[in-house]
């Protein structure tokens, strides 16, 4: 069965959308519940959370490396709920996060403005030019958060395997190319596409042990074989070393890890 | 029943799913061919059409009179071949020029860029480097194009009513969800939108008329009536407004010609320097 991402504005009915989805194909529907579990397994407030995931980075973060960690979280607990297949996520930068699997549905539906500002005017209860300004601000921060981090425009209609627009097409329309798709095989989940997953899942599991301390490693996974890349000179290393060590024991699925120092990134890793 | 608009990043691929869909819902296919019935009708070569809808106005290449004139002539026979619905247009950029006509599919067809790259390196013979740098180079440009065209970005995917990545969802399938979008209500044709699909022919024709004459000509209408903005200097509006009057009154459809002539000040800041 499939993964299925909807990324979307705000007051862009893809709630709606996943969870019409969702109900329809017997799937999970998920967004906030990453963000708690997330909370509760790296004891973070879900607040702070939700700000990585959603401001984009100031110049202070940039320093502090603390968002790239709380996004390393995040995406670990994402990663972790994904596996278990059959879910529809609606929550921020599912597409970017879950890059790479080949049975991940991307879909982005968007609104038309006219609409959107109705629904910030109806349940803000605030005027139209507020609901527009809260509105272009709020998609700034997330093209930015998007942009900064990842380098791509979450507008971008290449990100996604399918971009529906509600205007003339209804909610229900949508609902029903999804789940067209959805059902296809492309997207079933094959054995090498569950390693697939299996592996970012691992790799985000002991990205997400290590960013705190060490916040430049990129790690990769092929069948359970880790790799961490670092920068980090002799000293941290061995500390580095030390830490692996315990992560071999700690999460399930590692067959062999390893640590390579001042080599380049490879541009799949996490 | 509706027309449906294909756009799309690979020419090949689109054109592909747009004939498809034309032969699985039986509508008549409208793409670039048309353009040599315009080259006739315009005594044109055909290739200056085709670099029309490819390439924007340049120092070296095509000059920006004849390019607004050439794709005039392009608009003008595109909508007169969709007056009739039921049609699959394909490769004249007509989602662009076809905005808030609610019987109207527009659909973006997209591909990931590897797989473009490889495309461009097979048939082109190119190395993979080359062809990125290509495909990048085609990217801009179709960005350039809708923008100094119609000033719309392209790339923006609110101007399309969907927007299929075929490289995950396999051509038939796309093939398939066009089809079934296209029994939606909100597609069927209206009353209303058949008439603003008739206003727009006109305003296509009328414009053709002018252009030669009047470079900066905006045209509108409406159940008939046709509003020409034209640029002239204060001396010269009664005049110009006549001609337009004369050129426009002609016109199969028009019952009634309005002129709007806006004070030219460039020139008018030209001729009191002198």
């Amino acid at each position: 069965m499939a993964i299925i991402t909807i990324s979307r504005g705000s007051y862009s009915k893809g709630k709606e959308v996943a969870e019409k989805v969702a109900a329809r194909l017997g799937y999970n529907c998920i967004s906030r519940e990453v963000l708690l579990e997330a909370s509760k397994r790296f004891n973070i407030p879900e607040m702070k959370l939700i700000r990585a995931i959603h401001d984009a980075p100031s110049i202070l973060d940039r320093f502090q490396h603390s968002k790239q960690a709380y996004i390393s979280y995040i995406r670990s607990a994402l990663t972790q709920r994904a596996n278990m297949d059959n879910i529809v996520y609606h929550g921020l930068a599912g597409h970017i996060l879950l890059k790479g699997v080949p049975h991940v549905l991307k879909v982005r539906i968007t609104v038309n403005m006219k609409d959107r500002i109705a629904s910030e005017m109806e349940r803000e209860s605030i005027g139209e030019k507020e609901a527009l300004a809260l509105l272009l601000k709020d998609d700034h921060e997330r093209r930015k958060w998007t942009k900064s981090l990842y380098g791509v425009d979450p507008w971008d209609s290449s990100l996604y395997d399918l971009v529906i627009r509600i205007y003339k097409l209804s909610v229900d329309d949508a609902v029903d190319f999804v789940c067209q798709a959805a059902c296809r095989q492309q997207f079933k989940t094959t054995d090498s596409s569950r390693h697939i997953m299996d592996d970012l899942a691992i790799a985000c599991q002991v990205k997400a042990s290590l960013v705190d301390h060490f916040f430049d490693v990129a790690v990769t996974s092929e069948y359970g074989n880790v790799i961490i890349y670092t920068k980090t000179r002799e000293r941290q290393g061995q500390r580095l070393k030390k830490k692996v060590e315990i992560l071999k024991e700690e999460i399930e699925g590692i067959n062999n890890l390893e640590v390579h120092a001042g080599l380049p990134y490879p541009p799949d890793a996490v | 029943m509706p027309i449906i608009t294909f756009s799309s990043d690979s020419y090949r691929k689109s054109r592909e799913i747009a004939k498809k869909t034309a032969e699985a819902l039986g509508y008549k296919y409208v793409d670039r061919k048309i353009l040599s019935s315009v080259a006739v009708k315009y005594d044109i070569p055909e290739a200056k059409l085709i670099k029309t809808l490819d390439e924007t106005p340049s120092f070296m290449g095509m000059s920006s009179k004849a390019h607004k004139q050439y794709l005039a002539y392009i608009q003008e026979a595109v909508l007169g071949e969709l007056l009739d619905d039921n049609a699959v247009c394909h490769g004249v950029a007509a989602h662009l020029y076809l905005l808030g006509i609610s019987h109207v599919l527009k659909v973006g067809i997209l591909m990931d860029f590897d797989e473009r790259v490889r495309q461009v390196a097979d048939q082109e013979k190119v190395s993979i480097e080359k062809a990125k740098k290509i495909v990048r180079r085609q990217e801009k440009q179709r960005k350039r194009w809708s923008l100094d065209n119609f000033n719309l970005d392209e790339t923006d995917p609110s101007l399309h009513d969907m927007v299929i990545n075929i490289s995950q969802i396999d051509p038939e399938e796309a093939v398939s969800m066009i089809s079934t979008a296209t029994g939606y209500r909100k597609f069927k044709p209206m009353t209303y939108s058949i008439k603003c699909m008739q206003d727009r022919e006109l305003a296509a024709r009328v414009r053709v008329a002018l252009l030669k004459d009047f470079p900066d000509v905006r045209v509108q209408a409406r159940d008939g009536t046709v509003v020409a903005e034209i640029k002239a200097l204060k001396r010269e509006k009664h005049r110009k407004s006549s001609a337009v009057k004369e050129l426009v009154g002609n016109i199969s459809g028009v019952h009634y010609v309005e002129v709007h002539a806006i004070n030219d000040i460039f020139r008018q800041a030209a001729e009191s320097g002198r």
